[in-house]
């Protein structure tokens, strides 16, 4: 007896909405559907109506994680298009930054991969070191998800002294922790047991359905955009691309826990090497007419941009493709003749941003104003003094039962 | 006066308001233990500490809108949780606790009083099953085939594991082995093996990490309590938590020695080792990730039962040289 | 320097089938073909020269007609195929035959621009809710948004 059942578009396992029709006969799954547009927020139309300055931030807001992933992407083609160079500066900043991102993003994965396979312990740990990238973030760029640190010509905000040792003094604490992290992810026997041999996908299969990202690189396929088609300084920057022959769920864990390492490494690269000099070129706010394809390894794979300019301040046609589309077919695949309890471990192990791959939200306000800035001791001391003002009220409260 | 005593037994301690309070305190004990061992503070805000916390959440749920599924059938999933309130309270009478004496039978205390607690203990699997089953939504119906599938997974190797005090005590009834344990504490640890399979299988009876699989929420959303809500949930949740007062009971019983003493002094005993036991779960939740069905069913047929058998030739060749 | 040998390598195998070809920037190709050679032009791509992972399908409205850009990438270089197809009859050639990860991308072109792509072994919308209206393909330059009328399903008359 065969039942179809729709995982989604709500469900404890998906954090966002997505249909997934499977069909299956007893614990087994024979067949399985994708359907999307439960977020789709028609961004790709409202690109069009928006000048390139505008454009940078409705683009951060194509997805919650790699925020600065699209950026990036974007402000690298539209650079190309004006034909400048920006400042070395700004370009090991953005690098910075995109590191970080990847370290963030990782972290966040490795925690998922422990809830959905229910290893909250797994979680509770990793998502408390991801504070740790979060702190630095907010830091450096003000922000804990929209950095907004990239604009045309450069970056807004620059590294300074502290801020760079206080980075390199936080990452020996990540490292050790990542350290553990490794032992305990492919050691842990249930954790394993769980992970290895699930979701297989060979190595010509995941060529064949145009995976990208870890996903690709746990089939034993070393493509990496930072590696084969060097934007900013990656070609200055030594680094090693990460892979695992395993093709499976375990597979894509080694991979993205190398790559914390990698990454690690590339910060502190940086940080030691960073330029002297300006962090921003003068740009003109027209963009001659072309067209150019901008690509970029987000924590979750290829990040496609396609600019089409008109010459006017509005580009013609701005295309996104973000990984996880190109990772569906590839889930799919790896779904099938799997276990219902496997379901959320594999689909989680493409690591879906939905948002990103339908490309939504509505940028309500573009004009990023300045704000004012509180430290986090000012945030702190605020929200005491206002605590201390209503105690007032809370003790004469009257609960309503 | 013997009527009175036996109201008091039933009613107060260690009856209905002992076991719902003190269940209620050993989920706070277990939830502010797997926090703290996840780097959490756990429950903190209602009552000191966050004690009150499982009262709020069961009071809560009592309060919440009662719906029942238009294709569920009515009846049975309406009178399943009461039947399980019903069948869990009265299992913990069969715990030796000071209203038993051993010269007589009682009828709390009687030969072969082990065997109907653990045959009680058995029946809330088959009432979240059936639960599950007459809800008819997918995900329940899932949950309650898993359930069964576990239930013959774990069920024998417990048998085994309380089998085998019972071989050593050469009794049927738990306050002779538990006497008999008093008085040879040394004898414990002919059955160590034995205590650590009787934890394995209380946690997949209680479907806790790493055996939640009937309810694993990432896959089959709540399981078997998919479609409940309301006081029927709150029903379910008390199952669960008096189940495992009564399980660490057994499991303190038989592996422990028991609750030695009149009413004061079991208290104290009661308290101390089923928290023991309870906290040595609460680790085992923290540790490990869920299984899968069949990699679980295979755990208990490939490495619990033999070792339960393991265990059972030990206690015989101990008891031979006895 | 490799893309002036990958381009000298291309012109080799495709021959007349490239309409014009261009390398404006570091690692980026753009070749054009006819729509009908499309299908074998990719054959071709991915057996000879490697191409063998599709990054994605863009289509570009520009009036008269569709340009639809078929993104590749290698070790070596971006290529990007450019066709065009008639505004008037728009419909091209699948290539989920020849590399069969193209499917959601070629879905979502007829979602947003209806471009019909012919012989697509799983034409149902991809993106588009299920009671989307017909003939409204919203990347099109001449589709407006209009906010629907809302109704409230068992809410009033």
């Amino acid at each position: 007896m065969s039942i179809t059942i729709p995982i989604g578009p709500q469900h404890p396992a998906l954090k966002e909405p997505i249909s997934l029709k499977m069909t299956f006969d007893g614990e087994i799954i024979k067949d399985a559907d994708i359907r999307l547009g439960y977020n789709h927020r028609g961004l790709e139309k409202l690109f069009e109506g928006k000048s390139y300055v505008q454009n940078i931030y409705v683009t951060e807001r194509i997805c919650g994680i790699c925020s600065h992933s699209h950026t990036t992407c974007f402000v690298n083609g539209v650079e190309k298009l004006l034909g400048i160079e920006i400042p070395k500066r700004a370009s090991y900043i953005r690098m910075l930054i995109g590191e970080l991102e990847r370290v963030h993003s990782h972290l966040l994965w490795l925690g998922v991969a422990g809830h959905e396979a229910g290893f909250e312990s797994f979680f509770m740990y990793t998502w408390r070191d991801r504070e740790i990238v979060m702190d630095i973030l907010e830091e450096s760029s003000g922000n804990r998800v929209h950095y907004a640190i990239n604009t045309i010509g450069g970056v807004r905000r620059d590294i300074d002294e502290t801020q760079r040792t206080r980075i390199l003094n936080s990452l020996k604490i990540l490292k050790e922790r990542t350290d553990y992290y490794k032992n305990l992810g492919t050691t842990e026997p249930s954790f394993v047991a769980r992970l290895s041999g699930i979701g297989i996908l060979p190595r010509e299969q995941a060529l064949s359905l145009c995976s990208v990202g870890p996903t690709l690189r746990a089939s034993n396929i070393d493509m990496d955009v930072r590696k084969d088609d060097p934007y900013l300084a990656y070609d200055e920057v030594p680094f090693e691309v990460s892979t695992a022959d395993t093709c499976d769920v375990l597979g894509r864990t080694v991979v993205r826990i190398k790559e914390l390492f990698q990454s690690y490494n590339i910060i502190e690269y940086i940080l030691r090497n960073l330029p002297a000099g300006d962090i921003k070129a003068k740009v003109p706010r027209k963009v001659p007419a072309g067209e150019t394809v901008s690509r970029y390894e987000a924590p979750r794979g290829e990040n496609i941009h396609y600019i089409k300019s008109n010459g006017t301040e509005k580009p013609e046609r701005l295309k996104v493709r973000a990984p996880t589309l190109a990772n569906y077919p590839a889930t799919v695949a790896m779904l099938k003749n799997g276990f219902i309890a496997d379901i959320p471990l594999i689909f989680a192990a493409i690591d879906p941003c939905i948002c990103c791959a339908e490309r939504m939200v509505e940028v309500k306000d573009t004009k990023t104003g300045r704000a004012e800035i509180k430290t986090f001791d000012e945030l702190k001391k605020y929200s005491r003094d206002f605590y201390k003002n209503h105690k007032k009220i809370k003790k004469d409260t009257v609960w309503p039962f | 006066m013997a009527i009175l005593k036996t109201f008091f037994y039933l009613l107060v301690y260690p009856g209905l308001v002992f076991l719902i309070v003190y269940s209620l305190f050993c989920e706070w004990f277990d939830r502010k233990t797997y926090a703290r061992l996840q780097n959490r503070r756990g429950p903190l805000h209602t009552g000191k500490a966050g004690l009150l916390q499982p009262a709020a959440d069961l009071i809560k749920l009592f309060s919440k809108e009662d719906i029942v599924p238009e294709k569920a059938d009515r009846i049975m999933f309406t009178a399943l949780p009461v039947f399980g309130l019903a069948i869990i309270l009265t299992s913990a009478m069969y715990l030796p606790i000071w209203n038993y004496s051993m010269t007589k039978t009682g009828f709390n205390s009687f030969p072969g009083d082990i065997i109907v607690l653990i045959y009680l203990l058995s029946l809330p699997t088959i009432i979240l099953f059936l639960a599950g089953w007459h809800s008819t939504s997918f995900f329940s119906t899932i949950g309650g085939v898993r359930v069964i599938t576990m239930f013959f997974g774990y069920e024998i190797p417990l048998l085994l594991s309380v089998l085998s005090p019972a071989i050593l005590a050469g009794s049927w009834r738990l306050a002779e082995i538990a006497q008999f344990f008093q008085a040879n504490p040394g004898l414990l640890s002919v059955n160590v093996i034995g205590f650590f399979i009787a934890l394995a299988a209380l946690q997949a009876k209680l479907e806790r990490t790493p055996f939640d699989i009937p309810h694993a929420e990432t896959e089959i959303v709540g399981g078997t309590f998919t479609e409940y809500t309301g006081r029927k949930l709150a029903f379910f949740r008390l199952i669960t938590d008096i189940e495992m007062v009564v399980g660490s009971g057994l499991i303190a019983t038989v592996f422990l020695g028991g609750f030695p003493g009149g009413i004061f002094s079991s208290f104290i005993w009661f308290i101390i080792k089923t928290l023991f036991v309870i906290f040595l779960l609460s680790v085992i939740k923290a540790a490990f990730s869920r299984l899968r069905i069949d990699q679980m069913v295979r755990f208990s047929w490939y490495i619990l039962a033999p070792l339960g058998i393991l265990q059972i030739f030990i206690t015989l060749l101990v008891k031979l040289k006895f | 320097m490799m893309e002036k040998s990958l381009i000298s390598r291309l012109k080799e195998f495709l021959a007349e089938k490239i309409v014009e070809s261009a390398n404006p920037s570091k690692r980026r190709i753009f070749i054009k073909v006819l729509p009908e050679n499309l299908p074998d032009t990719i054959q071709i791509l991915k057996e000879k020269t490697g191409f063998t992972h599709l990054s994605t399908i863009t289509g570009v409205d520009k009036g008269e007609t569709f340009e639809i850009l078929y993104h590749f990438a290698n070790k070596i270089a971006v290529l990007t195929v450019r066709t065009e197809v008639p505004a008037g009859k728009p419909e091209i050639k699948t290539i989920t035959k020849i590399i069969p990860g193209a499917i959601l991308y070629e879905r979502e072109l007829q979602d947003m621009f209806g471009i019909k792509v012919m012989e697509i072994p799983d034409p149902r919308p991809l993106i588009l809710p299920d009671g989307w209206p017909e003939g409204n393909y919203p990347l099109r330059k001449n589709w407006k948004y209009q906010r629907p009328e809302e109704i409230i399903p068992g809410g009033g008359k």
